[in-house]
């Protein structure tokens, strides 16, 4: 039994709707910026990916924005453009209609906002649980699209997404539903989350007057990743279902790994990267062998993209070099629990199009990182079978696997 | 504010709030249910009156209020005089 994605929904930095996305990753637009919804001049980190030209009020009532989240709101978008592009899902019973979506900080601009009321001691909105609450996109989704079914939210941090995905595949192929849509959401660009990372030293600081040039996977001179917002939503159903349907085919989803470090709550760690990258690959059936495209991780910490190209050499060995390699994030920035969903449809888009889009910002490579980076310009590639790698905090590795229908 | 003028501002605010609502048919006898309200729309109503008003209703009398008579009288009784 084969899964296929037959829709997709992203809401990003650079588009809203995957041909927007796609057009700009093509052609290696930065949509990074100096931060905008808030006074950032006290960060140390004052850019960030922020969603322009986004405004809930096209598509949600007054009363559904009081009481939603900014992060279940991308995702609400996410999916109608996913569910419109699969040509809708009446063909299935709504109880056997799943949801499966990540998010590694779920409603927290809810949060941070309440707790500042709470601790001035104004009274918090009525929705701020309902609204921070981490299954909360996944929720609304079922309610406006009134999916009855499994309705699941994996938070693990930036591989939320790419877990929540796995996810999906696995609730078809045990049959528990007979459509899932699945991907990312997160809205964390927040005085909060920004500290948070900043005192873990994982943000760039170095960019903040050049932010196009701040997100640099792999490249010298990377000093942290930029902090970025988004959602990214997937269509999957059986093969024969789908093509029964007369729906759109665009890949396979043939294969999830995962792993866990258990070693370190935020240091990364190879053999945790290889064995959820193997895992994938022994999933799908297929060897390492047959792996022609890799969707990185790569978030341009200085010490992730190294640990990430020491995993995919330790596990292609010689082949290494041969893989085409790219990194979403150098022109989106990291969107944490939505950046395996968003990357997840970068990766559907090469095989679709057999273009493979740039990593931007790759004049010069760090010495450590010498693989094939697809530097600076669109590579015409044609690949077949690419993975989509996840790894975050907590030691959690998720890779997944996507190939083309022949 | 007299009685009168709070019921007119507070009927003018429900209806900023309450979507495909006619101004004409509410009265301080109007049930929150009767205006399409369930229980989380009226403390979101509550919450947001609040702020409009700048009061602060108390959580266990606020708990009863099912029509709009009953925000209007709890404005009237708490309301700070403008000047003294």
């Amino acid at each position: 039994m084969h899964v296929v994605v037959t829709g997709m929904g992203v809401v990003s930095p650079i588009g809203i709707g995957t041909d927007q996305f796609w057009a700009a990753a093509v052609n290696g637009i930065s949509g990074i910026q100096r931060i905008r919804s808030f006074d950032a001049s006290g960060q140390r980190s004052q850019i960030a990916g922020e969603i322009t030209g986004f405004n809930p009020a096209n598509f949600l009532s007054a009363k559904h924005i009081e009481q939603t989240d900014r992060f279940t709101q991308l995702a609400l978008l996410a999916t109608s453009l996913a569910l419109e592009d699969a040509g809708g899902l009446d063909a299935y019973a709504p109880q056997r209609l799943a949801v499966s979506i990540g998010s590694g900080m779920g409603g927290f601009s809810t949060f941070e906002s309440s707790a500042t009321r709470n601790f001035r001691n104004q009274p918090i909105p009525p929705f701020t649980v309902p609204r921070t609450m981490a299954n909360s996109a996944a929720a609304w989704i079922a309610i406006k699209h009134r999916l009855k079914g499994v309705n699941l939210t994996c938070s693990t941090a930036c591989s939320s997404g790419a877990n929540a995905i796995g996810m999906a595949l696995d609730l078809l192929r045990a049959g528990r539903a007979d459509a899932v849509i699945a991907g990312g959401a997160e809205a964390c660009v927040l005085p909060l989350t920004m500290t948070g990372f900043e005192v873990l030293h994982a943000l760039t600081t170095s960019f903040n007057t050049d932010p196009a040039r701040a997100s640099r996977p792999f490249a010298k001179g990377r000093d942290g990743f930029v902090m970025s917002e988004g959602a990214g939503v997937l269509i999957l159903e059986k093969e024969e279902d789908a093509k029964r349907r007369g729906a759109k085919i665009y890949a396979r989803l043939a294969g999830y790994g995962q792993a866990c470090d258990a070693t370190h709550i935020v240091m990364p760690d190879m053999n945790g990267q290889v064995a959820a990258m193997q895992s994938a690959i022994k999933d799908a059936g297929m060897e390492p062998d047959s792996i022609d495209y890799i969707n990185a991780h790569a978030t341009s910490t200085p010490l992730g993209d190294v640990v990430e190209t020491r995993a995919i050499k330790h596990l292609f060995g010689d082949r290494a070099g041969d893989i085409a390699i790219n990194a979403t994030k150098s022109m989106i920035g990291h969107t944490v629990g939505a950046s395996a969903a968003i990357g997840s449809i970068a990766t559907i888009m090469a095989l679709y199009t057999g273009t493979i889009h740039p990593t931007i910002n790759l004049d010069e490579a760090d010495p450590e990182c010498d693989l094939a980076y697809t530097p600076n310009h669109s590579q015409q590639k044609n690949p077949r079978n690419g993975l989509c790698n996840a790894f975050g905090f907590g030691g959690n590795n998720a890779s997944i696997l996507f190939t083309t229908l022949e | 504010m007299d009685r009168v003028e709070i019921e007119t501002k507070v009927i003018q605010f429900i209806t900023t709030k309450v979507e495909n609502l006619d101004v004409s048919t509410i009265n301080e006898s109007s049930k929150f249910e009767e205006l399409g309200l369930d229980s989380m729309d009226t403390i979101q109503l509550l919450f947001d009156a609040e702020d409009t008003f700048g009061i602060n209703f108390e959580g266990e009398e606020a708990k009863g209020f099912t029509c709009v008579g009953d925000i209007i009288s709890y404005i009237e009784k708490h309301q700070v005089p403008a000047s003294s």
